[in-house]
């Protein structure tokens, strides 16, 4: 198994407060991994860390070989071709069309020609679920689920190895969440991606997730498999699983 | 294509055609392969993909191939895989359940002239109904509020005008009081050829006090406050905020509208009186310091020739320049589509608009007082 995410004693403070305290973990290549924890653990914090939009204040993060920060620019550049984030509200440039959205990424980092990129951009529209003709909309037009899901046709538009989600089914219904999670698992069977994502959602823990790391007071409090995740004496986790639990057996 | 073929080799195996894929199928390397993929030519439509020398592929390069066969005739039934890696292969797959037939998703061109010259015209007249309908509403609303005082929000409405005059004080006495400099400094320089600089005191006087000052605040405040007005509301809009407004029973325009339109209305007209301070300090500069104009002089001469009508007519128009001025910018932000984009557009939209409504009225104001002798 190759490693294509190292996470090592990440510290992070904001004034005086401490929001990571040594935070390590590894991810192979090919898992599909969630991060949990609490509102205010520092999830999305540490979702932009690893992808170098902001600094930690100790610690190192190597993503595909190439520590995030002591690459120069160059370097980094090469890096964002090779990992694709899908921001939690989608982030999609709103002066742009939705099949403008998806070709940035191909103009700024390829040399394909627009005849190319046509029929690419309806291509990737279609393997998120979106019907092509979506593309002549803007992102003001669409619905949240459907924002969503350009927002991952754009993230993968170059083919990445890794894909980061932040909260990818927040804001979804039920079906619109779950159709998201299948789409999020076959794209990482059939394209050995490996997908790292900040989630909520208990659903998709249960259902999609190979490992689960969980977050509480700037430390990885269990790191596992969910159902050794949901056996931990933490107090935080017993509490997390406990809040479903009633539910949980009612609908089974 | 010149020399062998890099991608894809071609092969006749037993009567049907056999595409020997090769090498790593990647993004950077797609122009290449589309290049090949749309010079293949089957005979019959059955062919066998065959991966055994096949190192990467993705599904740009997947999809493009798909494609092209498809065009050829080869669809599910008759494309058969062969010798690949079983990544490849569920790649394969997933590419060809998920294929919608591609249509072109091209940005919505350009529009003729004539075209947009219509456009543009029912732009301009949905905007113009939109703001006398938005007029009313304010009417409306600012009749409820005689009826029931309680509903005015004095703190806002204080807080705004804080922002509005108390804040652009400084920049509106330096724009007018270098306005004041220039304009006496051109004076005198012709004043001075028939040995006439106090003249100079008349004409910055009535100048300053009667157009510049009110234009010149107007045009700052426009750009300043006006501005302003449309980026709150609207990324107020944007986040939902003037939904919740709402909700919570409370009028959107007795809320945002109202104490703006209030704080404009009584601070523009503070404003242009500061702008005439300013201007006249500027003339009295430069008659003491070029025209032999004394300040005392100076002052002496304006006591009898600055009427108090120039004085009064510029206070006069402040605040309609100022009504114009806030219910642009609040319609303007309130009109807001729910993107970044929009509020960028409503506040150049609002400045523009604003500034010409001011010299406009101001041409009206001209014309008219000068018609009624005043």
């Amino acid at each position: 198994m190759e490693t294509v995410l190292e996470v090592r004693d990440i510290v992070t403070r904001f004034h005086a407060d401490v929001v990571h305290d040594g935070v390590s973990f590894t991810v192979q290549r090919g898992e599909v991994l969630a991060l949990i924890g609490g509102s205010g653990t520092g999830k999305s914090v540490l979702l932009k860390e690893m992808i170098g939009l902001l600094r930690p204040t100790a610690g190192s993060v190597r993503l595909l070989g190439a520590d995030v920060w002591q690459a120069d620019e160059e370097q980094m550049n090469g890096l964002r071709r090779r990992f694709g984030m899908l921001f939690q509200d989608g982030a999609l440039f709103s002066s742009l069309t939705v099949a403008e959205n998806i070709a940035v990424p191909f103009r700024e980092h390829t040399d394909l020609p627009e005849a190319l990129i046509a029929p690419l951009v309806g291509f990737k529209l279609s393997l998120v679920g979106l019907d092509p003709d979506t593309g002549r909309k803007t992102p003001a037009e669409l619905s949240g689920g459907m924002r969503k899901r350009v927002a991952l046709a754009r993230a993968l538009a170059l083919e990445p190895e890794i894909l980061f989600l932040d909260e990818p089914t927040s804001g979804l219904d039920p079906i619109g969440a779950r159709a998201f999670d299948k789409l999020v698992r076959a794209l990482s069977d059939s394209l050995g991606l490996t997908v790292f994502m900040v989630t909520h959602d208990l659903d998709t823990l249960l259902s999609i997730i190979d490992r689960t790391i969980a977050l509480s007071k700037g430390k990885v409090i269990a790191d596992g498999p969910i159902a050794e995740v949901m056996k931990s004496e933490h107090p935080w986790i017993q509490e997390y699983f406990s809040a479903r639990a009633p539910h949980e057996e009612g609908t089974r | 294509m010149a020399g062998a073929p890099r991608w894809i080799a071609p092969a006749l195996e037993d009567g049907a055609n056999v595409l020997y894929l090769q090498g790593r199928w990647r993004l950077p390397h797609v122009p290449g392969i589309a290049a090949e993929i749309d010079a293949l030519r089957l005979a019959g439509d059955h062919c066998v993909l065959d991966g055994s020398r096949l190192e990467e592929l993705d599904t740009a390069a997947g999809f493009l191939l798909l494609r092209r066969l498809a065009a050829l005739g080869c669809v599910s039934g008759t494309v058969e895989v062969r010798d690949m890696a079983d990544g490849h292969a569920r790649l394969l797959t997933l590419v060809r359940e998920r294929m919608a037939t591609p249509s072109v998703a091209a940005p919505s061109g350009r529009h003729a002239l004539l075209q947009r010259l219509g456009r543009a015209t029912v732009r301009l007249g949905r905007i113009l109904r939109a703001q006398v309908a938005f007029l009313g509403e304010v009417g409306l609303e600012l009749a409820a509020l005689v009826r029931r005082p309680r509903l005015f929000r004095f703190k806002e409405t204080v807080s705004q005008f804080e922002v509005v005059t108390l804040d652009a004080i400084p920049i509106v006495a330096l724009v007018t009081f270098l306005i004041g400099v220039v304009f006496a400094y051109l004076l005198g320089v012709q004043a001075q050829r028939f040995g006439a600089t106090i003249f100079v005191v008349d004409g910055v006087g009535i100048a300053i006090c009667r157009e510049l000052s009110p234009i010149l605040v107007a045009v700052i405040v426009a750009g300043r406050s006006g501005a302003a007005f449309t980026a709150q509301i609207g990324s107020m809009k944007v986040q939902e905020e003037t939904d919740a407004i709402r909700t919570l029973g409370l009028s959107t325009i007795q809320v945002l509208v109202v104490p703006r339109l209030v704080a404009i209305m009584a601070g523009l007209p503070l404003l242009v009186f500061v702008g005439d301070l300013a201007g006249i300090a500027g003339g009295i500069l430069i008659g003491a310091a070029q025209l032999d104009i004394s300040p005392s002089a100076f002052i002496a001469r304006l006591h009898t020739v600055l009427p108090m009508t120039a004085f009064v007519v510029g206070v006069a128009k402040a605040p309609v320049f100022a009504a114009f001025i806030a219910l642009i910018a609040c319609r303007m932000g309130l009109s807001v589509a729910r993107d970044a984009r929009s509020v960028g557009e409503h506040t150049t939209s609002t400045v523009v608009q604003s500034i010409v409504w001011v010299i406009v009225l101001d041409a009206a104001f001209a014309v008219a007082l000068q018609r009624l002798g005043v």
